[in-house]
């Protein structure tokens, strides 16, 4: 950058001292993993939701992740690549958010002050992004790593035995709040923050997108929690039989243990 | 003792502090600026309806040029201002403009092809030409032939505020922030600069400068209702005052604008009723064509003012439980006009009236807006009496104004008189007279007398109360030295201001600490306002006549064959209770446009004797040069460009008047 | 026409001040509590003045316009940003807590130093219109300008650096050196003017980074507090985009 320009009778060259283009992609890829993540848990939650339609349903969908229907076998590693994609765009997102942290104690005292007097929805929201994303950082770690080691373990049964029998329960359903919440509200202003949506209006737009962003939360908690519920229901009924998987009728032609 | 040395100091941030900082800036000269205020917070900001520059882009103002501005700023001072300055004014602010826009200032552009205006109450269609599409646009104001204000949506003087300021920050001007000249430093002769309190610590600095620029704006805090902002305390011209060589020229030339909002004072601008509004009475009838048959709602402001005074008085005015007002009718414009055009009306009339003017009528009650008067200077803006001490902007008297000034012209008037008074600031400097030996003693002398009055006031036990001896003089002068003056009332009030510049000496403080104090500041401000408004009464008092702003019922006359001068206020001892009054006489023989009527308001006026020897000089020199070049007979008739700075000499070209 | 002044019930007020001044060493910051009658139409500017006339003259509070123009009188009234003088106490419960702008220096009491924080952010984005050419002739006519085009920048000029947005921006709150959305707004300004010259790779070097554009979190304080209704939460949007397009090219 070396244009000269002119301040009344002075000539100045813009300070020139090109800045680094990192910033913009530091930001791109917080944002892009975030939206990543965002709509992989949308994802995510259909596909573990598939045991509301039964245990078939659900075997189906652990089995099409496994490549079991083009392979006609399981590849449990083909999950392990999924979840360790997942994991890396996890920790990436994690680490670039890390940058937005209150970095001390005083920096976190002075969000909370400004927060309580200002009392406006946005300013709290981020709050709990924080606080979700934080408690996320632990939680999701271990859920994916156990994901990630353990993929022959997903199915009906399996995924029921850990959840009641490996006492994972407590955790899912913290981390089910925490998801939810943090990927909401993460969504809805990846929308704002990038402008998307805005179509002339943006007070409207923000608006709909916040009744929306709720909708969504409310959904997603909805379904989460029965999800949850049929699993710990399967969990206690299948305890006696702790670490047999689950094989769909029509494969052991009606025969259950 | 601290001292700051610098070649130009300039005291005041505004719009024409700021742009002479600049002139002398970019001759090389240092220059600091000194402000009460972050300087982009300067009244400046709040001027919302325009600036005057003779572009003649948009079609009403085809025809318009320097002659036509010329003649209505000579008309709308009544005769009262330098002829020349005016000149020199009206043929640089197209300049001015076109320099704004180059810093960025958004000035609302001509938009070719038709649109809708409201004239006179009726929706009339113009047509814009093609040839202006994208050229800085013009609005109606007050008083003027043609359309003539320049004007960035309703926010132009925030607009031109902002560029002018970011303009100083490019320049690497230094503001100081939160300062205030509380005197001169000087020997009687020369100006040295000035003795400075920190408004945060109390601290006491002396700024030493070859040249010292006054450029505090205006008083109308002197009043108890006016338009100005809480900052507009007339200090500037105080400290001048004060060094008893300065003089205020027409203090007495008080301008009321037609429209503050009631009863708060807070102003609507003149584009309400330029841009088509009305006034109407109690009973909702639009008086002002009763009065003013061809100019009504936009005769000039002085005119308009005294119509809605006297038609109060008549019993018309509408009630309510803090007295009476009239209305100001927006609704006629529709809501997107007013969304779009007027929102800064808008938004004020929401937050401090609660009601929405495009469907509720605005109440209005004039209300003290304009400072005509002011150190009096040289057209180069140089005191007259007081070598190196320059003022520019509202706080002076070059006189572009005289009795009245033009709505829009203000604004011009700071950015023009920045430019203009910005060189000779320059050209002062690098001249021997310049040169600056610096007197210290007179420096520690000087710094010594303000430390022991504030002293005196921080220790003092003095009964009095600062504030109740400030509102006290507010109200006088909104009483007794308003619109409509009489000499019982000014005789009054001169008494019982000079009553309470007595008593101001006995001020005692509640809180007497020497930081950021306001009672403290309260208390030396009011000193000093006293003696201004002395000189605004006490002129008013002398002066037994009318003239523009000045309405004497008693003598409802314009009286040129006695009056037509400028009055001249000092103050030759700290302990006088009055100041001293002498007169300038104005020169009939030299002027570009004799006396006459103006065209508007009362005609009513006693002639000059010379007035008719020079009408007939002039007819038979227009006569002789018949057919030439408006340019020269003015040169024929007023010669002034050789009063201009070189830098701004020349012509301005038009759409219709091409340059070669 | 009816009364344009309208008539709410009058009630006591209670005023709770944050006081402080950080040059006095004794000072330390406490709420003090004024109580007065509230009239009809009164504003935070005639209460807080008849506070200082009537209770306690060392009361600092900085008003300038009081007409809703200039920008100086931004305090957090109950909790938020907003501009005093054009507030009505109408509009708050009896109870009213204000406090001094955050994220400035404390002058006294109320009163912060807006002033030299937006110097300083205009001195470092260079919030000026930067021409290739010095001044153009002046006799001329002047640069001609789509009327569409001089709006839209008149819409962002409007911005009068009362500190409201920074004040409001958790983000500003946590890091000072945060440009805020005055700053963002003024780049976005300047980079639609076409009397600048200045490229979007210019503008980078002024806000493509976590103290600029890339900072904001958008939190929407800005754009809910703004007193001037300025688009921020667009605008920034806005520049997001155009300063990462730029970062990658
Ligand atoms: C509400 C309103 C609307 C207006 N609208 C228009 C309009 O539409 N068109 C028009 O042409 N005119 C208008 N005017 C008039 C015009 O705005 C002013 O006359 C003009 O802006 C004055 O500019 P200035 O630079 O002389 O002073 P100001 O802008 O008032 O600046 C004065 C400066 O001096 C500083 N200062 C004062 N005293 C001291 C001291 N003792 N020590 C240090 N610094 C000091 C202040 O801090 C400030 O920076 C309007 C006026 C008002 C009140
Ligand atoms: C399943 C896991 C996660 C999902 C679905 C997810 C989703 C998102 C989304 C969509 C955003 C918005 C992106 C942006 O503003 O640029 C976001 C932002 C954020 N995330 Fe996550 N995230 C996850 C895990 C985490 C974790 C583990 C942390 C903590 C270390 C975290 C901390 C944050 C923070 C602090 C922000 C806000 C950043 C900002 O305001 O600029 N997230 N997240």
């Amino acid at each position: 950058m070396n244009t000269v320009f002119h301040v009344t009778d002075r000539s100045v060259p813009l300070s020139a001292k090109a800045r680094s283009r990192w910033p913009a992609r530091l930001d791109l890829l917080q944002s892009g993993t975030g939206l990543a993540l965002g709509l992989f848990m949308w994802g995510h939650m259909f596909f573990v939701a598939t045991i509301l339609l039964g245990k078939d349903a659900m075997w189906a969908v652990a089995r099409f992740f496994e490549g079991y229907f083009f392979f006609g076998r399981s590849l449990y590693w083909l999950v392990s690549l999924i979840v360790a994609i997942v994991f890396a765009l996890f920790i990436t997102h994690a680490a670039l958010a890390l940058r937005k942290f209150p970095a001390s104690y005083r920096q976190y005292r002075t969000y909370r002050d400004h927060m309580a007097g200002m009392k406006h929805e946005d300013t709290t929201l981020w709050y709990w992004q924080v606080v979700t994303g934080f408690a996320l950082f632990f939680m999701a770690s271990v859920h994916l790593y156990i994901m990630m080691t353990r993929p022959e373990r997903i199915g009906p049964f399996g995924s029921a035995d850990r959840m009641w029998s490996d006492l994972m329960w407590p955790l899912y359903l913290i981390m089910l709040f925490a998801v939810e919440f943090h990927g909401g509200i993460g969504l809805y202003r990846l929308a704002l923050k990038w402008g998307w949506f805005e179509r002339g209006d943006p007070d409207a737009t923000r608006r709909k997108l916040r009744a929306f962003k709720w909708a969504i939360t409310a959904f997603f908690l909805v379904l989460g929690v029965a999800t949850l519920v049929a699993y710990v229901k399967i969990g206690i009924e299948h305890a006696p039989f702790y670490g047999q998987p689950y094989e769909p009728a029509w494969v052991t032609g009606g025969h259950q243990p | 003792m601290k001292v700051i040395y610098t070649d130009v100091l300039v005291i005041g941030g505004g719009l024409a502090g700021l742009r002479v900082a600049i002139g002398a800036r970019r001759r090389g000269h240092d220059a600091i600026v000194l402000s009460l205020v972050p300087p982009k917070r300067s009244h400046s900001a709040a001027a919302q309806g325009g600036m005057q520059a003779s572009l003649g882009n948009v079609i009403k103002g085809q025809g318009d040029n320097e002659d036509v501005h010329f003649e209505d700023t000579v008309r709308g001072s009544d005769w009262g201002a330098d002829q020349q300055v005016v000149r020199m004014f009206v043929n640089t602010a197209p300049k001015a403009v076109r320099e704004l826009a180059a810093w960025g200032v958004p000035w609302s552009r001509v938009r070719q092809g038709d649109r809708d205006v409201i004239i006179n109450g009726q929706k009339v269609t113009i047509t814009e030409r093609n040839e202006a599409h994208g050229l800085v646009a013009q609005r109606d104001f007050g008083g003027t032939k043609k359309w003539r204000t320049c004007y960035v949506s309703d926010g132009t003087g925030h607009a031109m505020l902002f560029a002018v300021g970011d303009q100083a920050i490019a320049s690497g001007i230094p503001v100081h922030e939160r300062k205030e000249a509380v005197a001169l430093i000087h020997d009687g002769s020369r100006c040295y600069g000035a003795v400075v309190r920190d408004l945060v610590t109390g601290e006491l600095t002396a700024y030493v400068a070859k040249a010292t620029a006054i450029a505090t704006g205006g008083a109308g805090r002197i009043y108890r209702v006016t338009t100005n902002a809480v900052i507009c305390e007339g200090i500037g011209a105080a400290i001048a005052l004060e060094t008893g060589v300065a003089a205020l020229g027409n203090m007495e030339a008080v301008q009321f604008h037609p429209t503050g909002i009631f009863p708060a004072g807070i102003l609507v601008t003149e584009g309400c009723r330029g841009d088509g509004g009305l006034l109407r009475d109690a009973n909702g009838h639009r008086f002002m064509p009763d009065y003013e048959p061809e100019k009504k709602e936009l005769a000039s402001r002085d005119v308009v003012s005294r119509r809605m005074e006297e038609h109060i008085r008549k019993g018309n005015g509408a009630k309510s439980r803090f007295g009476e007002h009239l209305w100001l009718d927006i609704t006629l414009l529709g809501r997107k006009h007013i969304e779009h055009n007027l929102r800064e009306v808008k938004e004020i009339c929401q937050y401090f009236l609660g009601i929405d003017p495009a469907e509720k009528w605005i109440a209005v009650r004039p209300a003290q807006h304009y400072t005509m008067g002011g150190i009096r200077t040289f057209h180069t803006g140089q005191s007259r009496t007081l070598k190196g001490l320059f003022a520019a902007g509202e706080a002076a008297c070059w006189d572009m104004h005289g009795f009245n000034r033009l709505g829009g012209n203000s604004v011009a008037e700071t950015v023009v008189a920045g430019m203009i008074v910005g060189e000779f600031i320059a050209d002062f400097c690098e001249s021997p007279e310049g040169e600056l030996d610096i007197p210290m003693a007179l420096v520690r002398e000087a710094m010594q007398a303000e430390r022991a009055k504030l002293d005196a006031l921080l220790n003092g036990h003095g009964p009095e109360q600062a504030d109740r001896i400030k509102i006290e003089m507010q109200q006088i002068m909104t009483d007794k030295v308003g619109i409509f003056r009489t000499g019982a009332d000014l005789e009054e009030a001169v008494d019982r201001l000079q009553k309470l510049l007595v008593r101001s000496r006995n001020i005692g403080l509640r809180y007497k600490v020497d930081g950021p104090n306001p009672e403290l500041v309260t208390a030396y401000r009011t000193q000093k306002m006293l003696k201004v408004a002395l000189c605004v009464a006490t002129g008013a008092l002398a002066r037994t006549e009318s003239r523009g702003a000045h309405f004497r019922e008693d003598y409802p006359q314009r009286d040129d064959s006695v009056w037509l001068k400028r009055t001249l206020a000092t103050w030759k001892d700290p302990s006088d209770t009055l100041p001293s009054l002498a007169y300038e006489q104005l020169d009939v023989m030299s002027m570009e446009l004799p006396p006459g009527w103006r065209g508007y308001g009362a005609k009513n006026y006693v002639d000059h004797p010379d007035t008719p020897n020079r009408a007939s000089a002039l007819a038979s020199l227009r006569e002789k040069m018949q057919g030439a070049d408006r340019h020269a007979v003015q040169a024929a008739v007023m010669p002034y460009e050789h009063l201009l700075p070189e830098r701004f000499r020349g012509r301005n070209e038009r759409i219709d008047e091409k340059l070669p | 026409m009816s009364d344009p002044v309208s008539t709410p019930a009058l009630r006591k007020l209670r005023f709770h001040v944050l006081r402080h001044d950080p040059r006095d060493a004794t000072s330390v910051p406490h709420f003090q509590t004024y109580e007065i009658e509230e009239a009809a139409g009164m504003t935070l500017f005639i209460a807080l003045n008849e506070i200082r006339e009537q209770i306690d003259s060392s009361l600092a509070f900085d008003f300038v316009c009081r007409a809703g123009i200039c920008g100086s009188c931004g305090m957090v009234i109950n909790g938020r940003p907003g501009l005093a003088c054009r507030t009505l106490t109408q509009d708050l419960p009896a109870d009213i807590t204000l406090a001094p702008l955050p994220a400035f220096e404390l002058i006294a009491d109320l009163s912060v130093n807006t002033g030299k924080w937006m110097r300083g952010m205009s001195e470092r984005l260079e919030t000026w219109v930067h021409s290739l050419q010095g001044d153009p002739d002046l006799r001329r006519l002047e640069e001609r300008m789509d009327p569409d085009l001089a709006d839209r920048i008149y819409e962002l000029d409007r911005c009068v650096e009362c500190g409201c947005c920074v004040a409001a921006c958790g983000t500003a709150r946590m890091r000072e050196d945060f440009v805020g959305a005055v700053g963002l707004n003024k780049i976005a300004r300047f980079s639609l003017d076409p009397r600048d010259k200045r490229t979007d790779n210019d503008f980078y070097e002024l806000v493509g980074n976590d103290d600029g554009v890339f900072g904001c979190m958008t939190l929407l304080g800005c754009q809910d507090v703004c007193p001037k209704d300025l688009p921020l939460q667009t605008q920034i949007a806005f520049l997001r985009r155009k300063m990462a397009r730029t970062g990658l090219g």
